[in-house]
């Protein structure tokens, strides 16, 4: 062994013309597959890290009947499947101790209309109880104006994103009453025309959904927000409080099911207390029996209800939703926690299952997966053109050594030897430039890493994966580039192994 | 005893359209411990008859005998195996692995063959190198050594071995007369000492007196064989 190393290293040396265009394109290799799986890696962590605590959890319950995975992003805006027990579903999920937290939301398309009742946009719309929403999602969102919504509060948070683009179009920019406005967000186009714009503080959205039982709904918009990282995507999902989003969607709201009784109804059904819940499969639908809400009135100039008063009483867990957003213990293994909770979730036939975010977001989720296979495949045509100029050279060289590895022959060495000979030079060859390419690439992740660059661009915010380039090389990334420099460099060497080892003591007496 | 037999042994080249019969039926027997020198003219068959002797090249009829093992019937790696293990070779052009100094070239055999330690080889070489007089040069590589310098180290390795069998293709083709001269003496010498059967082609009358059977060959065939 010690020989053959001894002949490869030599060889190299006395080669390094040749040694050096094979270790260069080894090393460039090397080099570029380093970096590139750790920016797609850091892209991929980015991404993991600000969808799952920015936007939709590590995995999310949807409805059985639901037939896509991809409930965020579906291309073809179907409706998301109503999930309508999840008291139920609350009350089973604490058994599941990986299961650390979960938020129930609701997820449609509506139509956001005009005045005159007439369509402008189609937006994806979350529903949800502000105040639970924040504490899932600690520090998500950025508010550039107005407030949050207050707890049972109606209202809207618009995102950036979709102001601007409604700004665009339709020449209306949302704002909170009474807030100063924020050109900051708008672009250039929408605030050189923001002297003719027409500024509105509700929004009216009607429901989409399966049966069409919607309601338009009239929303006061109380703040314009954005998503910490990756408004690009999110920017394009307005907030809703809960109940807003139900009634909009024709949804079962807790609203809904506090009708007021009269006492001597109550004493027809034995509930002088007042409290109806057994009546009902859900329980507690309603916290108290007094409604502070004022009644459903008609906007002026419009047929959208208007709710614009806080509804204190109602237990906004009540009514429907479409998902229940789950965030899992630290170090769990995603699809191996899906997979559990699935069984469990069958078993309590509780009429939902779970999907890895991944899958939630459709495109998004597997964005990561696409650009690392698209790396892959540039770095192995990288690799292939590679291949064939090692085995050219190495085969020449083989040739051009034919009366050293004949004489070799001649004076015992086997085939093995050979082969091994020449496996030991492309080996060293590809261990030294290969792994300098690899540590070289390790500490180009670093330097950037070190480097703490940072965007607020929205574009390039989608490319770091977050709002800062973190590249991120893990084992195993640099366990893929060892095992393709291993794979390198026996193909590139069969070839010449092959040249040299039918090298007869023939031919090299021949040649004298 | 015979160390070699060879019994109608031919051997046909093709060149183009034409076959060239380099061997036309050789019958030869060779004892242990012989100096042998085969001459002949340019293309009489000499190189090639050492070849087929040797294990390099196979007869296209009649067998070789080596050291009692029909060579014709081995396979690649017997036949690899019988080289390293029985059969010497020192080439016209000397023939050492560039990237090796002297010393590491004499081992190399040693080392294919796998019997002794390290050191022993490393002994049993430099032993070799200091009989063949370059003991100054041991750490030099081929390029740094001249021709006659080069040849010794060929021998050194060709013994190293302690083989049954030492052939030679011309080795002193490439030499002026006074080294050529050395080497033949150093052969010689070696061939009293170490009792290893020496076989070397020349078309130099002038080493006649340097062997102790002589084989002439013409066209193929033997055209004469005499004890000096």
């Amino acid at each position: 062994m010690n020989l053959i190393i001894k002949i490869a290293w030599r060889n190299i040396m006395r080669h390094r013309g040749k040694s050096l265009v094979i270790g260069a394109i080894l090393f460039t290799g090397a080099l570029l597959m380093t970096v590139g799986n750790g920016v797609i890696s850091g892209m991929d962590a980015g991404l993991q890290k600000n969808i799952v605590e920015g936007f939709c959890g590590d995995a999310l319950l949807v409805s059985d009947k639901q037939e896509s995975d991809n409930v965020f992003l579906d291309p073809m805006g179907k409706a998301v499947e109503p999930v309508n027990n999840y008291k139920a579903i609350d009350s089973a999920l604490g058994a599941i101790p990986y299961v650390k937290k979960w938020l129930p939301i609701g997820k449609n398309f509506a139509m956001a209309l005009n005045d005159d009742g007439g369509v402008a946009d189609g937006v994806f719309v979350l529903g949800v109880d502000m105040e639970k929403y924040r504490r899932f999602f600690d520090g998500n969102l950025k508010l550039f104006a107005g407030r949050f919504l207050n707890e049972n509060e109606p209202g809207v948070l618009i995102p950036t994103g979709w102001r601007k683009q409604f700004g665009e179009y339709y020449n209306v920019l949302f704002t909170p009453e009474g807030a100063k406005i924020d050109t900051a967000m708008l672009g250039k186009d929408v605030t050189s025309r923001l002297a003719d714009m027409t500024v509105k503080h509700s929004v009216v959205y009607m429901g989409m959904n399966m049966n069409n039982t919607t309601t338009d709904v009239r929303v006061p918009v109380r703040g314009i927000v954005k998503y910490r990282s990756l408004n690009t995507i999110w920017g394009n999902f307005p907030i809703v409080d809960i109940e807003s989003y139900r009634e909009c969607q024709g949804y079962f709201s807790a609203q809904a099911t506090t009708a007021s009784v009269k006492k001597e109804d109550l004493d027809l059904l034995g509930k002088a207390d007042g409290s109806l819940d057994d009546l009902f499969s859900q329980g507690d639908l309603v916290v108290t029996q007094k409604v502070s809400t004022a009644p459903a009135a008609l906007a002026e100039g419009s047929l959208a209800v208007t709710r614009d008063t806080v509804r204190k009483t109602v237990d906004p867990d009540a009514g429907t939703f479409n998902l229940v957003l789950l965030r899992f213990a630290k170090g769990q293994k995603l699809d191996k926690s899906v997979e559990v909770l699935n069984k469990f979730l069958a078993e309590k036939k509780l009429g939902v299952r779970a999907v890895t975010w991944k899958k939630a977001t459709g495109m998004i989720g597997s964005m990561a997966g696409l650009i690392k296979t698209s790396l892959f495949v540039f770095v192995m045509f990288l690799f292939f053109v590679a291949i064939i100029i090692i085995v050219n050279t190495l085969s020449m060289a083989a040739i051009e050594r034919t009366a050293e590895i004949g004489m070799m022959r001649a004076i015992g060495a086997r085939k093995g030897f050979i082969r091994a000979m020449f496996l030991g030079e492309t080996a060293t060859l590809s261990a030294v430039f290969g792994g300098a390419g690899v540590l070289v690439g390790i500490l180009a992740v670093n330097i950037i890493t070190a480097f703490n660059i940072t965007t607020d661009n929205d574009m390039v915010q989608l490319l770091y994966g977050g709002d800062t380039f973190r590249p991120l090389l893990s084992l195993l990334d640099m366990a893929l580039v060892v095992v393709q420099l291993v794979i390198v460099t026996f193909i590139a060497v069969i070839y010449p192994i092959r040249v040299a080892s039918n090298i007869t003591p023939l031919d090299a007496v021949s040649r004298e | 005893m015979n160390i070699i037999e060879i019994k109608g042994v031919t051997k046909d080249y093709a060149l183009g359209s034409t076959t060239v019969h380099a061997l036309r039926g050789i019958d030869l027997t060779i004892e242990e411990g012989d100096l042998m020198t085969i001459m002949g003219p340019s293309g009489s068959g000499k190189t090639t008859l050492l070849n087929v002797v040797g294990c390099i090249d196979q007869a296209t009829s009649g067998s070789v005998t080596v050291h009692g093992d029909e060579v014709t019937k081995l396979n690649d790696r017997q036949v690899t195996d019988l080289r390293l293990n029985r059969i010497g070779f020192i080439f016209q052009t000397f023939n050492l692995i560039p990237v090796l100094n002297a010393l590491e070239n004499v081992e190399f055999p040693m080392l294919l063959l796998k019997k002794d330690s390290r050191a022993e080889v490393r002994k049993k070489a430099e032993r070799l190198i200091e009989a063949v007089g370059i003991r100054e040069y041991m750490h030099h590589r081929p390029a740094e050594l001249s021709g006659g310098q080069r040849q010794r180290v060929a021998i050194a390795r060709a013994l190293v071995t302690n083989p049954d069998i030492v052939l030679a293709d011309e080795p002193t083709a490439n030499l002026d007369s006074v080294t050529g001269g050395q080497i033949l003496d150093l052969m010689k010498e070696m061939n009293a000492r170490e009792k290893t059967t020496f076989i070397f082609s020349t078309h130099d009358a002038n080493v006649l007196k340097y062997a102790r059977t002589a084989v002439k060959i013409k066209d193929g065939i033997i055209a004469e064989k005499s004890r000096l």
